[in-house]
Order: structure tokens, then sequence, then C-alpha cells
């Protein structure tokens, strides 16, 4: 029933065996495409679907990034956006999950002076921090402000699908937390995995589709008014201003 | 009905890009500003500009220096600035910008001291201890016009490729609405030229001889620039008011909503059209206002693309509040920097304190003192 986890490791291990099949990884192999990628198994092409319509809104992701990730205070790579949606006089809860969206088209890599930031074969968008100058370029070009400057590291910070984990057969943190099974995690290139699945039948959205990027995160139920920049009353919640406060872990 | 969104959680995210580099991009724009400036009176020697080009050199030289210091501390990670110079990132603007920072900067410094050569040679025949110094430093020879026009091509090249990089860095940031318009290289250029005459005329008054020729053509010069700075800014309006393009038209709707942007839009049209009048109708006497309003028009104007553009979110509604640190990542850099390119100023107006003219105006003449030049010291 629940395939964002329970049947994944089975998937990612058909994947695997698959992978012996495959011919060529499209953009991997497509002559001047993308030639930036490295690492990775180019087998597999991680993705997400987000169903919208299943997730509570509990954070419950959020908090399971940061605990894996050891992500500072204040800053997330993952989140849910909650607003509050007034129709004809009803108000109703909207919920959206966000997270780097790991672009076929990165517009945060061509940008990295020097190659910190990188695309993995398997699709996956990562920073190698002991490279990274922290020159922020990468933050500006990401369309969905998913990337932040890590103030212990100093240097870019985002959302890597849990690659560790997702290397050692696991599910991202998000994923194997998500309450709802909003979050589905998967390989595109084995066409009976879930995501593949959804992909091809439910005919999911992405969010800003104009910049051309081609994101790898996937939505059911998205609503349009929230698929680009919202138009709406901005939260009245900050993060606090001790932003370097020292943590304590338990 | 009432229909409408309430933002309830999300993130904000702070500004990456943070006021040093709004100090870097102000200075190395007054830096290539002031080159442009010094070529028609050294790498052209055209004797009438010589005076304005001395100055404009000043510029050039100070702001030069200064900026890339503003950048390097603008990294999170400055001591991995050499990460820039040991791989091949074609693809990245900013790593052009590595490439083409010290091209610039070295030929502005052969330039600079070709150009001052003159000046370190007269020096170095005056009876004093540190003669010996500015004949080594003027290396036995004194102006080369050639040399000087050589070396001002090279670093010509080298500003206008910063010009270059320096607006198609930010104008590729598609993410960015604002930032992501072909006419921003053009208002950085603009307002780099505008910034630049305008320290000219503050220079010139408290820096250089007050030289009521230098003002007069310099506050034409500024005029002519803020001209261009007008245009420029009319054109991207009108694109985006009338829906022309829907890049300007997305930009401008991204901030039109916002009652502070529509004050700070006043704001840079009244910081803009207020020196262009002065300085059309009374070219003289007046080069200090219009350039102390031109340098605030050049330096709010990166304000405003920088720290304002990231106030923009890219998901979220509204906008994201902005609060100056008053640490290194805000005042701290802004007073650091300015305090950097003030300690050049006077360690290079030391090194060569102003020529006296032979012919000043009569009321000048008063304040010259005859006799053999001074040594700096």
């Amino acid at each position: 029933m629940d395939r964002s986890r329970r049947n994944f490791c089975l998937g990612a291990g058909a994947a695997t065996i698959g992978a012996a099949t495959v011919a060529a990884m499209p953009a991997a192999a497509a002559p001047g495409a993308v030639p930036l990628r490295r690492d990775g198994d180019p087998a597999h092409r991680w993705a997400m679907v987000v169903d919208v319509g299943k997730c509570v809104g509990c954070q419950a992701c959020t908090v399971a990034c940061i605990m894996e990730n050891d992500v500072p205070e204040n800053s997330f790579r993952t989140i849910v956006s909650t607003y509050e949606v007034t129709e004809q006089g009803k108000a109703g809860s909207y919920m959206l999950p966000r997270l780097c969206n790991h672009c076929e088209e990165p517009p945060c890599i061509p940008v990295c002076p020097t190659g910190a930031t990188f695309q993995r074969r398997d699709g996956i968008v990562v920073v190698d921090n002991t490279v990274c100058v922290g020159c922020a370029y990468c933050v500006q070009a990401c369309p969905y402000d998913a990337r932040f400057i890590n103030h212990e590291t100093q240097t870019a910070d985002k959302c890597t699908f849990c690659v560790h984990r997702v290397e050692a057969g696991l599910l991202p943190a998000c994923v194997e937390t998500c309450v709802g099974g909003a979050r589905i995690f998967g390989d595109l290139n084995d066409p009976d995995s879930a995501v593949s699945t959804l992909v091809r039948d439910e005919n999911p959205k992405v969010l800003k589709p104009e910049q051309g990027t081609r994101p790898r995160v996937f939505y059911l139920g998205l609503d349009p008014r929230f698929q680009g920049k919202v138009d709406g009353t901005p939260t009245l919640w900050r993060p606090s201003g001790e932003t370097h406060a020292k943590k304590e872990h338990a | 009905m009432d229909n409408h969104i309430v933002e309830v959680i999300n993130v904000t995210r702070e500004v990456a890009w943070l006021p040093w580099a709004v100090q870097y991009f102000f200075l190395i724009g007054l830096s290539v500003g002031g080159l442009l400036l010094s070529l028609p009176g050294y790498a052209f020697a055209r004797e009438d500009w010589r005076a304005l080009g001395r100055i404009a050199l000043l510029v050039a030289l100070t702001c030069g220096l200064a900026a890339p210091v503003a950048l390097l501390s603008d990294l999170h990670q400055p001591g991995r600035f050499w990460h820039f110079y040991v791989v091949l990132r074609p693809t990245s603007w900013m790593w052009w910008g590595s490439v083409f920072i010290p091209f610039y900067v070295t030929g502005l410094l052969v330039y600079g001291w070709a150009g001052f050569r003159e000046e370190l040679q007269a020096h170095g025949q005056v009876d004093s201890r540190l003669a010996a110094l500015y004949r080594l430093a003027s290396l036995g020879g004194g102006r080369n016009d050639a040399l000087i026009r050589a070396a001002g091509l090279f670093a010509l090249a080298g500003a206008l490729l910063v010009a270059l990089y320096t607006g198609a860095e930010v104008a590729v940031v598609k993410a960015r609405p604002l930032w992501h318009t072909p006419f921003l290289p053009i208002q950085f250029l603009m307002t780099a030229l505008a910034g630049a005459a305008g320290l000219v005329l503050v220079l010139n008054r408290f820096a250089a001889g007050n030289d009521r020729a230098v003002e007069v053509r310099a506050n034409r010069l500024l005029a002519g620039f803020l001209g261009g700075v007008m245009l420029a800014g009319a054109l991207w309006l009108a694109l985006g008011l009338f829906g022309l393009d829907s890049t300007h038209a997305e930009a401008l709707g991204s901030v039109a909503g916002s009652e502070a942007w529509r004050v700070t839009a006043v704001w840079a049209v009244a910081a803009t059209a207020l020196p262009f009048a002065i300085a059309v109708a009374k070219p003289a006497r007046t080069g200090l206002l219009t350039g102390l309003i031109a340098l605030h028009g050049a330096w709010m104007f990166r304000w405003t693309v920088f720290i304002g553009g990231q106030t923009v979110p890219k998901t979220g509604a509204g906008f994201y509040d902005y609060a100056l640190p008053a640490g290194p990542e805000g005042l701290l850099g802004i007073v650091g920097t300015a305090g950097l390119w003030l300690f050049l100023l006077i360690a290079l107006t030391a090194i060569l304190p102003s020529p006296r003219r032979p012919a000043p105006a009569p009321t000048r003449a008063a304040q010259a003192p005859a006799g053999p030049v001074a040594a700096a010291e």
C-alpha cells in the first residue's frame, strides 16, 4: 500500500538489475547537453512526486531533514509552505512541500565559478562544500529559493535527496517520515517504479515550468496559484534574529 | 466575493550577496568610469583634458584597488579564492570575472604608473630624502605618451571586459526578473560613468586644485551621463509598463505593488533629474552638490538592485524584510570599504600631491606659494 516507503528497497534493487540493460542515459549521454555530470550511477534518475492532497502540513519532513542532515538553525533544506486560502468566504489550508527540484536543466550549476556544485549522473544536484567558495551565485540562480548559505560551513547548502541514504538503499529522510505518504521517491529510469507510473499516468505539474529548468520534483494536485511566486499576504512569522546560536543536540 | 491567500508558514531566505557586493559593484564601476574619463587627457594626450584626466585617474586607481577587497569579502569563504584559478568554468560569468579583474587591475596599475611617471620624475629632482625613491619609481624616465597610450588601451580593454562581465553576471540570473534584463549592463555602465564624474567633481574640490574648468567640464559630462541614465530607465519602464516585453513586465510587476519600491523609484528619479538640471543650468560652482548627488545615485542604484532585488521572494508571498546588520555582514562592510578607499586616496595624494598649475586663476594665485615644488613628505 505504501509505495513511497515499503516498496522502495525492492524497487531500487530491481532498478539496479534493470539498469544493466539500459543502453544510454538520455541527459548524460546527449552530446553537449550536460557536460558537467559526474559521480553517481547513471542507471538511475532519482525523482520525487509530491501528492499535495495527502500532505497534512505536520512539518515532520522539515524536522526529519534537519535532524538527518544537521541543517543549521533557521535554515531549511525542505519546508512545507502553508497557506490559508479564502474563497467566497470559506477558509481552508493549502500545503506545499518545497525542496530542491533536482532539475534536468539546473540553472544553479552553470553559474558556479568553481565547479563545487554539480549534478550526479543519477540526477541528484549536490555541493562539494570543500570546494565551494560561498559566492552564493547558485543561491541567486535557483528559481525555487531552494539554496542558502550554511553559516556553519559558510558554503552553499541544499537538499541532496539524502544522497547518503539513497546510496545505502534507503529513502530520503523526508519521505521516510511522511505520515501521509505525500512524498513518493523513486527512479524514473525504472518504468515500473511508483514515480514513473505517477508521472506517466497522473500528469503531475512542476513549479515554475516557464523557467525551463525541467524539475524532477513533480506535484499532484498543484493549484496553479502556487506554481510560481505566490500572490498573497506574506507570513508574519520570521526566524529569530539569533541566527548563529550554538546548536545543542540531545 | 472575498478571495485571498495568507501565507502562514514559509521560509525567509536572507540576502546572500551582502553589502560588500554593493560596495564592489559601486567601486569597480567608479573605477571603470574613472578610467574612461582619464583616457582623453592621458592616453590621447589632449592637454585640455589633462587636469580632469588626472583626477579621473585618481578615481580609477583608488576605486580599482579597493574594489577587489570588497569582492573578496563578499565570499563566505574568502580564503578559498584560489579555487577560481584552478578550474576552467566558461559557463560562469563570475569565473570570467576572476580572469578579467586581475587583467584590468594590472592594466590600470601600469597605466597609472605611466600616467604619473612624469610627476614621479619631477619629485625625484627636488632636494628631498625621498627623491631617490621617486627616481626609482619613475625607473629613470619621464612622460612617454606612446607608453601611456599603449597602457591606457590595455586598461581600456580590461575595463570594457569588467563592464561586460559585471552587467552580464547579474543580467543572466533568470530567477530574478528584476535582474534579468538586457538593460541592466547598460544601466550599470551609465550610472558608473555618472558616479565617476560625480567623484571627479568631489575630488576636484577636496583633493585637487578646485579647478573651475575641470568642474564645468565634469558637470557637462555628468549631465550627459545622467541623460543616458534617464533614457535607459525610461526605456526599461516603458517596456514593462506597456507590456511590450514580458521580462520587463514581470520585473515591474514584481515590485510595482510595493509602496517602498514606489518611493525608491521616485527618489531615484529625483536623484538623477536634480543633478542633471543643476549641471545643465549652472555647471560652475555647483560641482560639489551635483557630484555628491551623482555618487549617491550610483550607489543607491546598486543597493536597490542587489539588496532590494534579494528581498523579492522567488516563491513566497510579499517581500522579505531587510535590516542592515551592524557587523561585517552589513554596516561594517560598507564603512570598512569606504575607509579603505579613503586610505588609498590619502596615500596616493600624499605620494603624488596635486601639481601646482603655472598660471591659475587670479584668486588662486595668491594661495599658491612661489618657489620650488615641495616634496611629498
